[in-house]
């Protein structure tokens, strides 16, 4: 469990990046720092490794006080990765992958095992990848060896700045997408900075919005998007609210709406199949592209009912005029 | 082809003592400017006072402004005044040091200060020590630009070396004066002729090193 205990940061010059913070990140949960450049979200997550150091106010790790650790030992416990160019361009993917095993003095082929493995993890053939340097991948490429380089020591912890922050809407979104199958596996503490809304809501089992160095609300992203804490989280979210407001609701949350009167056989289709814990966004994606007029919806293996095209514009419409702007 | 003949029996012997003097002082001096300035630019890239940098940087390069032979007179004077030796090897090679430290002073410090920062931070937020960062990350980044600095002042001073002459150092200058003196063209000549080829030679072999030691995926200086 990671412990911000009335956190402040003020920067040589009086700026004042982060102001009397406090919050709990329990084992295993995704946290997003969501807000504009200027925050403190980036200061926040750097105070956790110490690249950045609280002016006032404690972090706790597990209970203990990182400003009474060696800073080196804690940062090796500790994953780390960033947007763009983070990756060391004068060694090869498999060395930069190996980075923090080396400094921890792994053996030799214990390191070359866990980078082949990193590797197969994040979707690099390693007998393709492993000899490469940075330049000759492409950017989708080199942010999967970041994720693995940070993943390299197997620490408890993550921190992500921004990590697909520099990719296409394509790339990027199929990296949210296996990084989010890979968590679900690995299950780390994820600290995940982003001034994307729309990615924070993604990533996020909790979002830590802040905005001039304040946490302004912490909570999930539904909760989020349905019960603003304040005027200013009401502004932030704007004239997404509605999208957003249909991202974090999932098709489990609204099912009887969707279903058909009267009892049904079985599934209307095979395939396609929409899952329960898909959002309306999705459902509606699928309608569109199927053609259908009903989807059969499956939580896992488990047939839950024949979702109805028409029903699901009426919810969505129906939301649509709860989050419409009072003009 | 008989003059040729005879121009290397007559100053074969000559021609090769003074070329090995040339390149004991180039090579001694470089040593020396080398063990001073890549350590004194990679401190002055870490030091909590800027003026410090400024004033090494502004000083290095105030020396460079003096005229060669001007320099070496100085020291001459400077070390009579002292009691010190003001012919041979060792006044001469306190000019060359002199002489040779800005480029590979400047370019350590600049080349260490063009690392992407954000690399720097990754590295330290991985967990690398001040001085894995250094070994690990900086230095292999920044090698073209410190190689660069280190090939341009072995080309000057091999140059500059030739002045050593007048104070007794010996080196090809030797060989320069006296043509000079006796206006012999076989003189300037058999001094001016070795002195282009070894900075060609130094110049190269400094390259392939530079090839030698820089990791893949760093452009070395030639490359841009």
């Amino acid at each position: 469990m990671i412990t911000f205990e009335n956190v402040s940061k003020a920067f040589a010059g009086g700026v004042e990046a982060v102001k009397n913070l406090s919050m709990e990140i329990a084992d295993g949960e995704t946290v997003v720092l969501l807000g504009t450049s200027g925050s403190g979200k980036t200061t926040t997550m750097k105070m956790v490794n110490r690249l950045i150091e609280p002016s006032s106010g404690r972090i706790f790790i597990d209970g203990r006080d990182i400003m009474e650790q060696d800073p080196i030992e804690l940062r090796r416990k500790i994953g780390y990765a960033i947007q763009h160019i983070g990756l060391f361009p004068h060694m090869t993917v498999g060395e930069n992958t190996a980075v923090v095993p080396g400094l921890l003095r792994w053996p030799q082929d214990k390191i070359a095992e866990r980078v082949d493995q990193l590797l197969a993890m994040v979707g690099l053939d390693p007998e393709e990848f492993r000899d490469r340097l940075p330049v000759q991948l492409s950017g989708g490429q080199q942010q999967r060896v970041g994720v693995a380089r940070s993943l390299a020591a197997d620490p408890p912890i993550i921190l992500m700045d921004e990590p697909f922050g520099a990719l296409d809407p394509i790339t990027r979104e199929q990296l949210q997408n296996e990084f989010l199958d890979l968590e679900s596996e690995i299950k780390k503490t994820v600290i995940f900075v982003t001034h994307d809304v729309f990615e924070a809501v993604k990533m996020a089992d909790r979002i830590a919005l802040m905005d001039a160095g304040r946490l302004q609300q912490l909570s999930t992203p539904s909760d989020l998007v349905a019960n603003p804490a304040n005027q200013f989280v009401d502004d932030f979210l704007g004239r997404h609210r509605f999208q957003l407001s249909l991202l974090t609701r999932t098709i489990e949350s609204v099912l009887p709406e969707l279903l058909p009167e009267g009892a049904e056989p079985g599934p209307a289709e095979v395939e396609p199949r929409l899952r329960a814990r898909s959002s309306l966004i999705d459902a509606l994606d699928m309608f569109k592209h199927t053609g259908r007029k009903s989807l059969p919806v499956y939580q896992r293996d488990r047939f839950l009912g024949n979702a109805q095209k028409e029903r699901l514009l009426k919810v969505i419409a129906q939301i649509l005029g709860e989050t419409r702007e009072p003009s | 082809m008989n003059r040729l003949a005879d121009f290397f029996a007559k100053l074969g012997p000559e021609m090769a003592q003074r070329t090995y003097e040339h390149i004991y002082l180039t090579f001694v001096a470089m040593v020396i400017a080398i063990v001073i300035a890549v350590p004194l630019g990679i401190y002055l890239t870490r030091t909590r006072w800027p003026k410090l940098t400024t004033a090494a940087l502004g000083g290095a390069g105030v020396i460079q402004t003096v005229p060669a032979l001007a320099l070496i007179a100085f020291i001459v004077i400077i070390f009579a005044l002292i009691a010190l030796p003001t012919i041979g090897t060792l006044p001469a090679l306190v000019a060359l040091v002199l002489y040779a430290l800005l480029p590979i002073l400047r370019n350590t410090h600049t080349g260490i200060r063009q690392v992407d920062p954000s690399v720097i931070e990754v590295a330290t937020g991985m967990g690398m020590k001040p001085h894995q960062v250094l070994f690990q990350v900086e230095l292999p980044l920044s090698l073209p630009v410190i190689m660069a600095g280190i090939r341009i002042s072995t080309v000057w001073t091999i140059g500059i070396a030739t002045l050593c002459g007048l104070i007794g150092a010996g080196g090809l200058g030797d060989l320069i004066i006296k043509g000079l003196r006796s206006i012999q063209m076989d003189y300037l000549l058999a001094g001016t002729v070795p002195a282009a080829v070894l900075a060609l030679v130094f110049d190269w072999t400094l390259g392939g090193i530079e090839k030698w030691l820089t990791p893949r995926g760093v452009p070395t200086s030639s490359e841009g």
